[in-house]
């Protein structure tokens, strides 16, 4: 685990971020975002739906023992973490749609993270008394919302200062990303190397199954592929730190430690899923933004028509 | 000769003029007076924007573009001891260097020598030692490309211009950061060089110290004086200088603005310039005429890919812009840009290529603004036609010749042909330039009594409406028949496993010529016969491409016009004809 030092500091690093994220942003960008609200419901969906039955199933079908059982659901049911937003910038997918999903899924998660722990833990017969801290969920939406704001605002006061920041909060951005590869891993090398393989198989899968079945999600409910890989990352990114934080407040002891452990390697694994995914995704959009420099115009008779139509209605 | 007027010297199209169908006499004797007029009228104004890719932007008023250029055409004539009708070449992407230095170069009585930045060293030789340009301005981005060839060309200054010049300390330091240790673009330069910048400042020392008055330096100028070499590749191979002088482009001016007129406010457009300024549509349309309407123009040094506009229509109120088809198809393909169309835009304009009919009309409607084609030749400064802003525009033709144009279509012996028959289109007028740079031969060739054959074959209908068939010389002759490549072309392009396709004319021992046609597929898979099939359900069959080509790419000039020369070249190579 972090020291708290740290994490005080990772919040700091995470406005300064945000605060960049905002700065390559406008409204116009949310406008378009809202055009095709049904990608946020979709997120939501894809939230709730998919990942704590997917955290249940991997529980189940692994034979997990139950404080790692509690651990994955757990995580399954947590909200989208911020990191989603820096891996969706990165992966130049739609900035606007992934902050809107993860502000909304962490404004419901007071309501949904409760329901959805103790439908599955009954489900699995396991206790189901959890607290779910609002105050850290309010947390997150000052650290999310408030500093994307001021950083659309400063890219719309003056866009050299917009510029520069978001310029700086990407390299924030990468910087954390290797800052937390790097560390994580020596600190944890003990527990590492002790870890049965169905516990990274779930903890992994819990990722990059939540991503693919997102991703399916949302194609099959007709977002086109820039969306749908920008919900994609947006379910298989779950709010990891918040998890950790109910572990806290909710176990005690050695159970805490042993429950404790899902969050905490699925964490570490995300951002190594995530950056390869990211790289992946992002050349994907890059080949697209190629393909539509060069594509034709759509020559079909009936748009034509009311082109015609709607040129002939504004000629004076 | 003594045969009856024909059509066009009736001028039909002259009754679709929106205002006065004769041009104004010009207002002034050159164009740096035109300059320093406007930069006097707009002094606190911006003139100039460059805005990058990240929205990081930098800028320039009416002012300071008056006394940089000041500075720049003292730099050239006292520092650097060039006289007046000197060549300077200019070679950088659109960036605010780009009109200090243009602007400067013409207050000195210079002749600018507009230069491809993406030039290869051997292109570049080529036109420095042709136009005998005696100094240079390059973008830092490419200036290794002299090391080679400096020595043989006569340029003895090099000065070197960045794209974020003008811009300030913190978003230069970042731009020239991520150039330099990121992209790694910023090679070391090995010649002898002085930055811009230092140039400025010693032509600003050199200025007040000797107390100059830059209007001297073009008092002896007029309209007749030489104010541009610009090259241009022609269909023949070897780029040749296009003598423009401040007539031309000062006529050519005051054309434009018999086009666009109704759709400006003097002193409150703000135009994107996309397009290279080292290109005379940019140059002329956007540069000077958009300058001279105390416009903002907001450039943007690369427009690829299409999202490097984003931030310019985000960040600016975008009334007026010019472009090439390419570049509003790729428009019309973002969602950013169609979802929320730019709320001021007034107008568009498009050249230099074809506009789609398809791609005209979505524009319409996606925009709820007029987007008009034109035509125009590096020879004609560049405008020759236009279809009118206001009143009847006609998709797929080139409009109504400018005021001030004359225009006639002629068969091969020089004489017109009926209305609705296709000839050589030829025009006469104020903005044909004077010949070619050192050219006598290619001068006569294209400039017989008065008239610039263009060599592009047109069709004039009832109104007086022209459309472009073909180029002249890209015309095959099947079995005595004419065919015009674009006429296949258009056929096969209707195919919707094609996205690119070119015809052009190679010897046949039966026909005398055959149509073969290079296709670029969207997908692997389409065959020749499935082509040719399709072709002889559009087309009579002396027209049916004889052969097919299928490759990935098609050769093209850099603003996206396809080089049929270049695939006839590679044939006769690769046949050993």
């Amino acid at each position: 685990m972090l020291t708290e030092l740290e994490t005080k500091l990772l919040g700091i690093m995470m406005m300064v971020i945000m605060l960049g994220m905002g700065a390559s942003l406008t409204f116009k960008d949310f406008r378009i975002a809202f055009r095709k609200p049904q990608g946020i419901m979709i997120g939501l969906l894809a939230q709730y739906g998919i990942m704590p039955a997917l955290g249940y199933a991997l529980a189940v079908t692994l034979g997990m023992p139950p404080p790692l059982a509690i651990g994955l659901i757990l995580m399954g049911c947590m909200p989208g973490g911020t990191t989603s937003n820096i891996f969706t910038y990165f992966s130049k997918g739609v900035l606007a749609l992934s902050i809107m999903m993860t502000i909304c899924s962490t404004l419901v998660a007071v309501v949904m993270v409760p329901l959805l722990l103790e439908f599955y833990s009954q489900l699995k017969g396991l206790p189901a008394e959890y607290k779910v801290p609002a105050g850290n969920v309010a947390q997150v939406l000052v650290v999310l919302i408030v500093p994307t704001l001021i950083g659309i605002g400063l890219r719309k006061w003056n866009p050299n200062v917009g510029a520069t920041i978001e310029l700086i909060g990407g390299l924030l951005g990468i910087f954390v990303i290797l800052f937390l590869i790097a560390t994580w891993v020596p600190r944890n090398h003990l527990l590492l190397a002790t870890t049965h393989w169905t516990v990274y198989f779930a903890v992994i899968g819990l990722g990059l199954i939540g991503m693919a079945l997102g991703y399916v999600l949302a194609r099959g409910l007709r977002q086109d592929p820039r969306r749908a890989r920008t919900i994609a990352l947006e379910t298989g990114i779950q709010n990891g730190p918040l998890a950790v934080l109910i572990v806290l407040l909710t176990f005690r002891d050695e159970m805490q430690q042993q429950v404790l452990l899902a969050p905490v390697l699925y964490s570490l694994f995300i951002v190594l899923t995530s950056s390869a995914v990211t790289v992946w995704f992002r050349g994907k959009t890059n080949r697209e933004e190629l393909a539509r420099d060069q594509a034709k115009v759509p020559t079909s008779a009936p748009a034509a028509a009311t082109a015609r139509a709607a040129a002939a209605g504004q000629a004076p | 000769m003594d045969r009856p007027a024909p059509i066009y010297d009736l001028k039909p199209w002259t009754t679709h003029y929106g205002g006065a169908a004769s041009l104004p006499p010009l207002r002034h004797r050159h164009l740096a007076e035109l300059l320093r007029e406007t930069a006097a009228r707009y002094a606190a104004q911006t003139a100039f924007t460059t805005c990058m890719p990240n929205g990081m932007h930098g800028s320039l008023t009416y002012r300071q573009v008056d006394e940089y250029s000041d500075a720049f055409a003292v730099y050239l004539r006292e520092v650097a001891g060039l006289k007046a009708g000197a060549r300077v070449a200019l070679q950088t992407p659109n960036c605010l260097a780009y009109p200090v230095v243009a602007f400067g170069v013409l207050k000195a009585g210079c002749v600018l020598v507009n230069t491809n930045p993406l030039y290869t060293p051997a292109e570049m030789q080529h036109q420095f030692v042709d136009s005998g340009a005696e100094a240079l301005v390059i973008v830092d981005l490419f200036a290794d490309k002299l090391d080679s060839i400096l020595a043989k060309t006569a340029i003895r200054r090099v000065i070197v211009a960045e794209v974020p010049q003008f811009f300030s300390r913190v978003p230069r330091a970042v731009i020239r950061g991520v150039m330099r240790w990121w992209n790694r673009v910023l090679p070391p330069i090995a010649v002898e060089h002085v930055r811009l910048q230092w140039a400025l400042a010693e032509g600003s020392v050199a200025k007040d110290r000797g107390k100059i008055d830059v209007a001297h330096y073009t008092a002896g100028l007029g309209l007749e004086t030489l104010a541009l070499l610009q090259y241009t590749g022609g269909t023949t191979g070897v780029a040749k200088g296009a003598m423009l002088t401040h007539g031309n482009l000062l006529a050519n001016l005051e054309q434009s603005f018999a086009v666009g007129r109704s759709h400006i406010d003097e002193g409150r457009e703000v135009v994107l310039t996309a397009l290279p300024l080292y290109h005379i549509f940019a140059f002329t349309f956007n540069l000077l005429a958009f300058f001279a309407m105390g416009a903002r123009n907001v450039l943007v040094p690369s427009p690829r890919p299409i999202g490097n506009l984003q931030r310019a229509f985000d960040n600016y109120p975008i009334t007026w812009a010019s472009g090439v088809n390419t570049l509003f198809n790729a428009l019309l393909n973002e969602e950013w840009f169609t979802a929320f169309p730019p709320k001021h835009l007034k107008a568009s304009v498009a050249g230099g290529a074809a506009l789609q009919h398809p791609v005209a009309e979505r524009w319409r409607r996606v925009t709820g603004t007029v987007i008009a084609e034109g035509y125009g030749l590096t020879e004609s400064s560049p405008v020759v036609a236009f279809n009118p802003l206001t009143g009847k525009q006609k998709p797929d033709s080139i409009g109504i010749p400018v005021p001030g144009t004359d225009v006639r279509l002629v068969d091969d012996e020089g004489s017109p042909v009926p209305a609705g028959a296709p000839g050589e289109l030829i025009v006469r007028g104020p903005q044909v330039m004077q010949g070619y740079w050192q050219r006598p031969e290619e001068t006569t060739a294209a400039i017989r009594d008065g008239w610039l054959h263009t060599g592009d074959v047109a069709v004039m209908d009832g109104d007086g409406y022209f459309r472009i068939v073909d180029r002249k010389k890209d015309m095959v002759l099947v079995s005595g028949f004419n065919v015009y490549p674009n006429e296949v072309e258009d056929a096969i392009a209707q195919m919707d496993e094609v996205l690119e396709v070119a015809a052009i004319g190679v010897p046949d021992a039966r026909s005398g010529e055959a149509v073969r046609a290079y296709v670029v597929p969207l997908a692997d898979g389409l065959t020749e016969e499935q082509v040719r099939t399709h072709c002889r359900r559009l087309l009579a069959d002396y027209k049916v491409p004889k052969t097919v080509e299928f490759r990935r790419e098609l050769p093209k000039t850099p603003i996206g016009k396809i080089l049929r020369k270049e695939l006839r070249a590679e044939y006769r190579a690769k046949s050993g004809a």
